[in-house]
């Protein structure tokens, strides 16, 4: 197959490629029969290849290519996604739940068999990554998104610049502490991050004396 | 020097002209016409349109447009609705808020889709815009029940509250006593995507009682069938309403005051919602039924008769969705009950069954095509498919502006003849002249997208899955669709070729989505070095692009046009090739 870069650019294009038709005889006409891959007509022109582009050229050991429809199931480069719970990720394309961890509601996410494209689901039990963070003090509340946390120290950082705690000194003088989910209230140094994120229910910054 | 009469007019008076002019490809090009023109326009634009979020910066939006009243901004490509692009690819809007906060004190309206809002952002626009009057968040994901309080709060003008389809973290309905009991301007509230089991009934009656000049209320699954008449007897003016869970134990009286506060809401056009429908509650709409225009039923498990039932006392209606419990015989019965039909959606009550739940066929469109004159939207999930049916489909409906086929086994051919279905749908892009956007599915070789290249001239979105055979085909698309702005393509053997050849016309569109296809490393270098104003990202979670060599096909690639350069908010996963990358020879 031959083809020029930008056939219908004003300009002249900034590279010109080519490749080479893998079989010249035509389209045995009709579908489903056997299909050849057609060369391009005669508006194409064969152009300067850079030495770059041959990491491009379609690879002529796969003439099979276009020969039965069918066939592209074997092929590699249209292989298609598996994702093992699911089958096809993405297919057929009706809006899919998200699947984010669950924080607030112990309720399960209703797993109904319609999923309509164009309406977002009612049924979707609170299902984010947001927890509830208190500053010691300060009575309003604050959000946070845990998902995009993997560890304290970034978890930390959010939550200082989150309550303008700017002062080094200041920083140093905050614990961070954690209510698990049978109401304990237990101090996030003394457990491995992954316990923290399992188990937490809402943060808390205390001063340090106060612990 | 004399100046020629165009230009003699005072700014005043264009300014006023131009006032009338509310299109952006007007606008547009009116600012192309002089300088002067261009100086004019520029500083009385109320109303901005940025169909990608990434294709230019705040910054450069705020310095040509001083005064903007309305923007609206898209993020996501089209694809993650459906999962394929990963969670954190972007699509932010803070930077945005932020920006807008300090140049737009008066901006009225904000509307977004496919973008991350976090409660932060409404904080923002709540405290920074004194006339706020519009939010619409369109599968918009990040924020909580928290963010909406904080708007209801402080939004004095609020008019309209769109949530629809949008990811919040819900709650409970406490956000809505965060509405003063002095606000009454709501106009619109669409929350029918807030997932909790509370919200609190009060507050919403007492919104709605006083909210004189509602037109639109979609309420949520948690707001139960019998708290239904008591809404809908406050706002009597709806005119479009959407029910919450509209099943309960049959009760007459339930019933009956039910009935009494769907006929007396004359005005009401559209209804949505029926979560867990009970039928026999059904027919207490049917005093409305035959002046509703828009009908969603996509959480209607019903079976086929009863949905007949109640469609057979609609006759005015334009536009339906549906789950496939309709049927052949159920499309069949809606085709001559509903002659003013112009876009119907049926989706897949089964998606990921193997065998068919339902007898829904090709048959079903094929009798609304013939029936229905005016159609011009469709979205049709079904098992098989003909050449035939396509064909005759095409010929009735050559008003078809959007036609959107699944068929959901991948690459299936026509059930009739085994052949492709090219020609099928190779009729449907010539007869219908106006199409402009196209979803493609079933078996298909190159051939489909010779006719698409040929045909489809005012074609702005095509959709393709397990689709071709060759570059070829995406080829054909690219260089004979003249007014394509968006490409989207899954799991195709579309590879380099085709791509860099037609480079620059890739210049001309929105965006190009390629995911499971054959394009190399290399090409997506080569063409980020060669288009400086183009983003090519290469999306892969499999670990960086360049470990692997050049030749090895990438996992998902977008391609965007993009004034701002490339963007800094990209996560891990995601690697842009911009002019620095270096082209290996292995």
């Amino acid at each position: 197959m031959e083809l020029q870069l930008g056939l219908a650019l004003p300009t002249p294009p900034p590279f010109d490629t080519n490749g080479s038709c893998s079989s010249s005889s035509s389209s045995s006409g009709g579908g489903g029969g056997t299909k050849k891959r057609r060369c391009f007509d005669a508006e194409s022109r064969v152009g300067v290849v850079p030495k770059t582009l041959h990491l491009l050229v379609w690879n002529t050991d796969r003439s099979d290519d276009g020969d039965e429809p069918r066939d592209l199931d074997d092929n590699s480069f249209s292989s298609v996604v598996l994702n093992e719970e699911e089958g096809l990720v993405g297919w057929p394309p009706v809006k899919a739940w998200r699947k984010k961890p669950r924080r607030h509601n112990g309720r399960p996410n209703n797993n109904r068999t319609a999923a309509p494209m164009n309406s977002c689901g009612g049924c979707r039990a609170s299902n984010s990554t947001y927890v509830k963070v208190k500053l010691e003090g300060n009575a309003i509340a604050r959000k946070i998104d845990l998902s995009v946390h993997h560890s304290f120290e970034s978890l930390t950082a959010t939550l200082m610049t989150m309550f303008d705690i700017s002062d080094e000194h200041q920083q140093k003088s905050f614990k961070l502490a954690y209510q698990d989910r049978d109401g304990d209230w237990l101090l996030a140094e003394d457990v491995p991050w992954r316990t923290f994120i399992r188990s937490l229910k809402c943060i808390k910054l205390i001063r340090s004396r106060s612990c | 020097m004399q100046k020629k009469v165009a230009c003699s007019f005072p700014d005043e008076v264009l300014e006023h002209v131009f006032s009338f002019i509310q299109s952006d490809k007007d606008r547009n090009a009116v600012s192309m016409v002089c300088k002067s023109w261009y100086e004019i326009e520029r500083w009385c634009r109320r109303k901005i349109f940025i169909g990608n979020c990434y294709a230019v910066s705040p910054r450069m939006v705020i310095r040509r447009f001083p005064k903007v009243r309305s923007i609206e901004l898209k993020g996501k490509p089209h694809f993650a609705d459906f999962n394929l692009v990963p969670d954190g690819w972007g699509g932010y809007v803070l930077p945005w808020i932020a920006e807008m906060a300090g140049a737009y004190p008066w901006l009225e309206e904000i509307r977004l889709k496919r973008m991350v809002v976090t409660d932060e952002c409404l904080e923002l626009i709540a405290k920074s815009f004194k006339n706020f009057k519009v939010l619409v968040l369109f599968s918009c994901e990040g924020f909580s029940t928290d963010g909406l309080a904080a708007i209801a709060a402080s939004c004095m003008n609020l008019r309209e509250l769109d949530l629809r389809d949008s990811d919040v973290d819900d709650l409970g309905g406490h956000w809505l006593s965060h509405f003063p009991e002095t606000y009454t301007s709501l106009v619109s509230l669409n929350s029918s995507c807030l997932g909790s089991d509370e919200v609190s009934l009060s507050a919403l009656e007492r919104l709605v009682g006083r909210c004189t000049n509602l037109r639109t209320l979609r309420l949520n699954r948690a707001v139960p069938l019998d708290k239904i008449a008591n809404i809908l007897g406050r706002a009597p003016q709806l005119v479009d309403f959407g029910t919450g869970t509209y099943g309960a134990d049959l009760q007459s009286d339930v019933f009956s005051s039910l009935a009494g506060a769907f006929s007396s809401c004359k005005e009401l056009r559209s209804l949505s919602g029926f979560w867990d429908v009970v039928p026999a509650y059904l027919p207490a709409i049917y005093p409305v039924c035959s002046r509703l225009t828009s009908l969603n039923l996509s959480y209607v498990t019903i079976q086929s008769p009863d949905l007949v039932k109640l469609l057979r006392h609609c006759p005015s209606l334009q536009r339906l969705l549906v789950l496939d419990y309709i049927e052949d015989s159920g499309l069949e019965a809606l085709s001559s009950s509903c002659k003013d039909l112009q876009e119907l959606r049926v989706f897949p009550s089964d998606p990921f069954g193997e065998e068919p739940n339902v007898s829904l066929t090709e048959q079903g469109l094929v009798s609304v095509c013939l029936a229905c004159p005016k159609l011009q939207s469709v979205l049709y999930f079904c098992r098989r498919m003909s050449n035939v049916a396509l064909v005759t489909i095409a010929q009735n409906c050559p008003n078809l502006t959007r036609f959107r086929l699944c068929i959901i086994e991948p690459r299936t051919a026509d059930f009739l003849t085994l052949e492709p279905l090219d020609v099928g749908f190779g009729a449907i892009v010539e007869h219908c002249k106006d199409l402009r956007r196209l979803s493609l599915s079933g078996l298909l070789t190159d051939r489909v997208f010779e006719y698409i290249g040929r045909y489809a001239k005012k074609l702005e979105m095509l959709s393709v899955a397990f689709a071709g055979e060759s570059d070829l085909g995406l080829h054909h698309v690219l260089s004979g669709c003249e007014s394509l702005r968006k490409l989207e393509i899954r799991d195709c053997p579309f590879g380099d070729k085709a791509l860099l050849a037609n480079a620059a016309k890739l210049e001309t569109m929105r965006s190009l989505w390629m995911s499971s296809c054959a394009v190399s490393f290399g090409a997506c270098k080569l063409l980020g070095q060669k288009m400086p104003r183009l983003n090519v990202e290469v999306i892969d979670e499999s670990g960086p692009p360049d470990s692997r060599p050049d030749s090895c096909p990438v996992d998902k690639l977008y391609i965007y046009r993009s004034v701002a350069g490339p963007r800094f908010d990209m996560p891990p996963f995601v690697w842009t090739m911009d002019e620095d990358s270096a082209l290996q020879v292995s």
